[in-house]
This record gives structure tokens, sequence and C-alpha cells, in this order.
């Protein structure tokens, strides 16, 4: 078995290999690195800690019983895990255990914050610097693509949900999605570029 | 695949992306996906683009509870997997008894059942020596981990005649733990089952929780319970109270 301290300097993919051969403690290691960006998430989702802190759960107990499901060929350990928040998030969201139009608006859906931590370490403002270059690129989209996105990715809403919200047809909704999409795809790869 | 039909769902594919198609649409874009590398290549080019908007996210410090009931859960599980392991060797070694009989007395099934305990209890005597050793030899190869402590509740039975409960300290954490409850009332609007820690006389909120109809729960523990004397459950209004309304329906003496 390995020691601890080996098992903190591994990659992401080579945590995850370990976690799917039932080592807890690499699993211990695996929430380390992305529970916060999952919490987030989930908070971001549904706005409020407590069912964050359900929909969290759920996901990383369904990473640790299904854990021989992770492919290395589809992607980062990071996209994969905050795929399954996701999914769990909307869930929820549909089950409408959380679900508050309130929330939404043609203004598109209401970010919570919290008083924001501080940066301790390199990983958490390495993760701030992340956030604010994605933020840019979703910053350069006209208003009414970022709406149906946010609406869509973060408020769980189906695209004809949102063609009633915002009073408009449901093809002019998915175009928007599509544009958007691509114009934020040209803008990350220019910011990387 | 006709043109017609792939520009029936060319449109869909940021929908899909989004995860903002209904069930059925998806399923119908999917099937559709397997047959149409234009819209496959079109996913694949815009997923990037959906994957970066978790990342836009602030990122927030989720809280210590979350960490400690998802490493409990983890450990019940490594514990009943080893559980599971230990009690195959002997399982083997009946349905070989069972097998052998069989061949040897050439009987049936059932008489077979019964020739192979006769030789399993015979073979104990003798066997139990080997295996206690094998299991020495395993344990000096693979050290087992420090076992986690299930501490059974005290439950008010005039209050919640069906109610139980026990507290799992998990081995793994440095503090923390997990309280479970069965057969607990699932409380009216407004109101939630409420978790403390007494240490020396004083009562320290740890977490709220709820029941299902199933009258099962659970609740994290956050608190390092050194020094600690009891974990308590009390039922309070929605939101929490500052101190216990009442006197604790369950306890869990440490």
């Amino acid at each position: 078995m390995r020691r601890a301290d080996e098992i903190e300097n591994l990659a992401d993919e080579e945590v995850m290999r370990l976690v799917q051969e039932g080592n807890p403690r690499a699993f211990k290691l695996l929430y380390d690195r992305h529970g916060g960006a999952s919490f987030s998430l989930a908070y971001r989702m549904v706005g409020d800690r407590v069912n964050a802190e359900d929909i969290s759960q759920e996901a990383f107990l369904s990473i640790w019983r299904s854990r021989a499901r992770y492919q290395p060929d589809r992607g980062s350990v990071r996209t994969w895990v905050l795929g399954i928040v996701h999914h769990r998030a909307i869930d929820a969201l549909r089950r409408n255990l959380v679900h508050d139009k309130r929330r939404a608006s043609a203004e598109g859906i209401e970010e919570r914050h919290e008083a924001p931590e501080r940066e301790r370490t390199d990983v958490e403002a390495a993760r701030r610097e992340e956030a604010r270059h994605v933020r840019d690129a979703i910053g350069e989209l006209p208003d009414e693509q970022t709406r149906v996105i946010e609406l869509a990715y973060f408020g769980g809403f189906s695209h004809s949900q949102i063609a009633d919200m915002l009073e408009m047809p449901v093809g002019t909704v998915k175009g928007r999605m599509r544009l958007g999409l691509e114009k934020l795809r040209k803008g990350l790869r220019e910011k990387v570029g | 695949m006709s043109v017609e039909r792939h520009e029936l769902f060319e449109g869909d594919v940021g929908a899909y992306l989004l995860g903002a198609l209904e069930q059925v649409e998806e399923r119908r874009f999917e099937d559709h996906l397997q047959e149409c590398p234009v819209c496959e290549e079109e996913v694949e080019r815009l997923r990037p683009a959906v994957q970066a908007l978790p990342r836009s996210v602030w990122p927030m410090k989720p809280p210590d509870s979350l960490k400690a009931s998802l490493m409990a859960s983890v450990e019940v599980d490594v514990r009943e997997r080893e559980g599971r392991r230990r009690t195959r060797p002997l399982a083997w070694i009946s349905e070989r008894a069972r097998r052998a009989s069989a061949a040897v007395l050439d009987v049936g099934p059932r008489a077979a059942w019964v020739a192979a305990s006769v030789i399993l209890l015979l073979g104990i005597a003798s066997g139990a020596a080997g295996l206690y050793a094998l299991d020495g030899v395993t344990s000096s190869e693979e050290p087992r981990p420090p076992a986690s402590r299930v501490i059974q509740a005290k439950v008010d039975k005039t209050r919640v005649p069906f109610g139980s409960g026990s507290l799992v300290v998990p081995a793994l954490l440095e503090d923390g733990a997990v309280l479970r409850v069965h057969g607990l009332r699932p409380l009216e609007e407004g109101s939630v089952y409420q978790v403390w820690v007494r240490r020396k006389g004083e009562a320290i909120s740890q977490s709220l929780f709820t029941v299902g109809e199933d009258g099962e729960g659970a609740a994290a523990v956050a608190d390092d319970l050194e020094g600690a004397d009891a974990v308590l459950v009390t039922r309070e209004p929605a939101g929490g109270a500052k101190a216990p309304g009442e006197q604790a329906i369950l306890r869990v003496p440490l």
C-alpha cells in the first residue's frame, strides 16, 4: 500500500486509478482537490448551503461507489467530477426540491455570493484566476446569449421553460445557446492562445 | 442518414450540451448522434465551452461536516467489503467440502450438505490454527486500517418509542463523526432535529437534520469529540436553536 505522502504528489488520473481500486485515502485526496469546486458549483445552482451539501455528498458517494466508470480518454478527472455534480444538481432542481423560479428572471440566474475565501494557497489563487479567465470570456458574449446559457446550465431549465420565461420562440432559444457556446469556445481559445 | 433527418437535429446541439433538452428529446438526439458524424463532431467541438462553465464559479469552502460524513460512509463501505472478504475462506471450504462429499459419497444435494457439515466440523478443529496463521501472514504484509468506533445511542422511549441510533467515529479522520438514526418520526413543517456535542455542561450545535418517511436519517458531527461527554439530539424550530429547547430525545454517551 502506498504511503499517504506518496499519494499526495500523484496526478489526478493516478489518484483516480487508486480510487478505482477502492483506496479510501486516494478518495479523500480526490475530495480535498475537487470538493471545493463541487460544492461551489452546487451552491451556484441551488443557492443554499444545505442543498449544496446534499448534492455534493450524493455526487461524491456515487463517484466512490461507481468508481469504475471513469475513463481517462474522455477528459480530466476534474471535468468528470464537476459533470457528475452538475447532473445531480439538475436532478434536484427538476425534482422541484429546490427549484425556485423566483431566482430566475429575464435578467438570468441570480448568483449568490458568500464572503470570498481568502486565498491561502497557490492552488486557491490559481482556481480564482481560472474563474476570472472564464468569466471574462463569458462576459464578452451578448447578454441574450449569456442569459439562455446560464438559465440552462446553472438554472437547470429546459429550452421550452426558458422560451416561456423569456417569451420567445423555442428555436430562438436553441439558436442563442448554440451561438453563445460557439463564441465562448472561440473566446476561451483566444485567451489561452 | 438523410439530410432531412440531420436538419431535424442540428439545432439541438447547444441545448443538448447544456442539458436543456427534455428527456425524450435527449434520448432521440443521442440516437441520432450514433448515426450522424456531423452532429457528433459538432458536439465534441463545442463541448469544451460547456466544460468551462463550472470553472467560472467563485470557489467556496465546503462545510467540514461534508467531508466527515463522506469519509464515514466510505469507511463503512470499506469495512463491509473487508467483512465479506473475511467470510469467503469459510464459504469456499464449505462449498469444497459439499462438492467433495457429493462426489465421494455419491449422494443428493441435501445429503451432501449434511456430510459437508460433518467434514467441515471435523476440519475446523485442525484447520482453525492454519487459518489463524494465514490471517496473521496477511496482517503482517498489509496492516489493517485502524477500526472506527460505533457507539450505540440511548433513547428516551417515552417520547420516541421506536427510535434508535448510533454514532460512527471514523478512524480515518482526525475528528468528526456521523450520527445515524432509525425509527424517528418525521417532524411537522417548521421543526427539525438538532445535533449537539456536550462538553463541560455546555451544548454546542453541530448540525440539523430531518428524517424520511422510513424514519431514517443521518447527521454530521463536525467537532472534535475530545473532552466531550455526549452527543445529543433534540427537536427544535426550523433553522435550529442556540441552546437545546428540551431534554435530549437521544443521547450518545462518550
